[in-house]
């Protein structure tokens, strides 16, 4: 336990390292970006530089959370943009992920059911 | 209980039940319709199948890459699976998110376009020799079974649909049953575009989406060939432009991008983000006296717009900049 723990906080000061040095900015200082003009005029709201950062980091976490190795988390976000990334935050547990797991609760469920209705169980009936 | 209230509750019961059988017979048949312009092939549709696509089979919980390896091999691109489980398989969902395959697709210089909600917009790909790579959902909406795919073949006369599936190479589903997975995802499906490639019906607001995603994460030249490829579908659209002209400010070509600024200008004189940006160019040149001279017409057009305000400043202070180190 106390092992997982530290685990746990040195990958996440991995991360912030990584995400620190890792980050390439494209365009030159003041150069306005084609995302950003097309958001501006969506009227869509600006990150800041610190936002985009925490935006990143949020994002970062979560992966190591769900079992992603720290040293291949920033390779897996510096493809995403803005929005995507603003899309994860706090809510990759939510996301639809493809992998063919079923939720198991709903199968209990279907298979009582099933059983039920044909009259080999009899718990959804109180008496 | 009394003998009338125990009668009463196990009628109760049946009625109950039935209804609950009713339910699932309902929503495991999917018996909503499905609407009427999701299920065309599309004008004059044969049958077709990409036969030579190659395939993965994939291993647990492991459709995602194997999907993604699938359309980018087909595409071109020379990886292993073992790389692309490390980029979008995640552990602990025991399955992939569709950003992630979007992410990996740009890591492997491909673009990852959204195509339209039809049937007729993956024959289309698929006429186009592009296999389609989809977000199905094979159970219902509260027993859910999340699975990519890759549809490769189409056959509106025996009504199938051909895919690349989990550990089956050539899965033949009848295409409305198929089409009633696809559309628990949202119809969500994908192409990886070679840099330049437009896709079959291009959406052009979609499309410079995509292309700018591809900019903003630092495949600048994939952007440009993108923004070449816009600008020949759409000449004069000024997205394009703008997005062309700063993958040239980018790579440091500085009189191609003040060509493109200024041809938009031209066309469109109030752009403030062309003129900024044309300051830059500039000023990279040298030419810092009319860098300025930009920046202050701009400055003038902005007068109720703080943000535009502050990035004009903000470059109106990186021109100074510049300016000084050159006359160190």
């Amino acid at each position: 336990m106390q092992f997982s723990s530290i685990h746990h906080f040195v990958c996440r000061l991995v991360s912030v390292a990584i995400i620190s040095t890792g980050f390439v900015q494209i365009s030159g200082a003041g150069v306005i970006g084609t995302q950003q003009m097309i958001d501006s005029e969506a009227r869509q709201k600006q990150l800041s530089r610190v936002e985009s950062f925490l935006l990143r980091q949020d994002v970062a976490d979560q992966l190591i959370d769900f079992g992603v190795a720290p040293e291949m988390v920033m390779a897996r976000i510096q493809h995403m943009t803005s929005a995507e990334l603003a899309a994860l935050e706090g809510k990759i547990g939510e996301q639809v992920a493809g992998g063919d797991a079923l939720a198991i609760i709903g199968t209990v469920f279907l298979v009582l059911l099933i059983l039920e209705l044909v009259g080999v169980t009899d718990i959804f009936k109180s008496i | 209980m009394n003998q009338a209230a125990r009668k009463g509750l196990a009628n109760l019961c049946i009625r109950a039940s039935a209804v609950l059988v009713l339910f699932i017979v309902g929503s495991l048949s999917g018996c909503a319709s499905l609407p009427q312009d999701a299920q065309q092939y599309g004008d004059g549709a044969t049958p077709i199948e990409l036969s030579e696509t190659p395939f993965f089979p994939q291993e647990r919980y492991q459709c995602g890459p194997a999907a993604l390896m699938t359309v980018l091999t087909q595409s071109g691109v020379n990886t292993t699976l073992d790389s692309i489980v490390e980029q979008v398989y995640l552990p602990g969902k025991q399955g992939s998110l569709q950003m992630e395959l979007m992410a990996a697709t740009r890591a492997s210089s491909r673009m990852p376009y959204q195509i339209d909600t039809s049937l007729s917009a993956i024959v289309g790909e698929l006429q186009a020799g592009r296999p389609v790579l989809v977000l199905q959902n094979l159970g219902v909406g509260w027993i859910p079974r999340w699975h990519y795919a890759v549809v490769i073949g189409a056959d509106p006369i025996n009504d199938t649909v051909t895919l690349r599936s989990g550990t089956n190479r050539r899965r033949i589903t009848n295409t409305q049953t198929f089409l009633r997975t696809w559309r628990r995802s949202g119809y969500w499906a994908l192409v990886a575009l070679q840099p330049g490639e437009l896709p079959a019906g291009p959406d052009a607001s979609r499309y410079f989406q995509a292309i700018a995603a591809l900019e903003s994460t630092g495949h600048v030249l994939e952007a440009r060939s993108g923004w070449q490829a816009a600008l020949d579908r759409w000449p004069d659209e000024p997205v394009a432009m703008f997005g062309l002209a700063n993958v040239e400010l980018a790579l440091d070509n500085f009189t191609s991008a003040e060509d493109l600024y200024r041809q938009l200008l031209d066309k469109n004189p109030n752009s403030v983000s062309a003129r900024n940006n044309l300051a830059h160019a500039l000023a990279r040149q040298g030419k810092n006296t009319e860098a300025m001279q930009q920046i202050l017409v701009a400055l003038d057009t902005v007068k109720d717009d703080a943000v535009m305000q502050a990035e004009l400043q903000d470059s109106m202070a990186e021109i100074q900049q510049i300016a000084l180190s050159e006359n160190k």
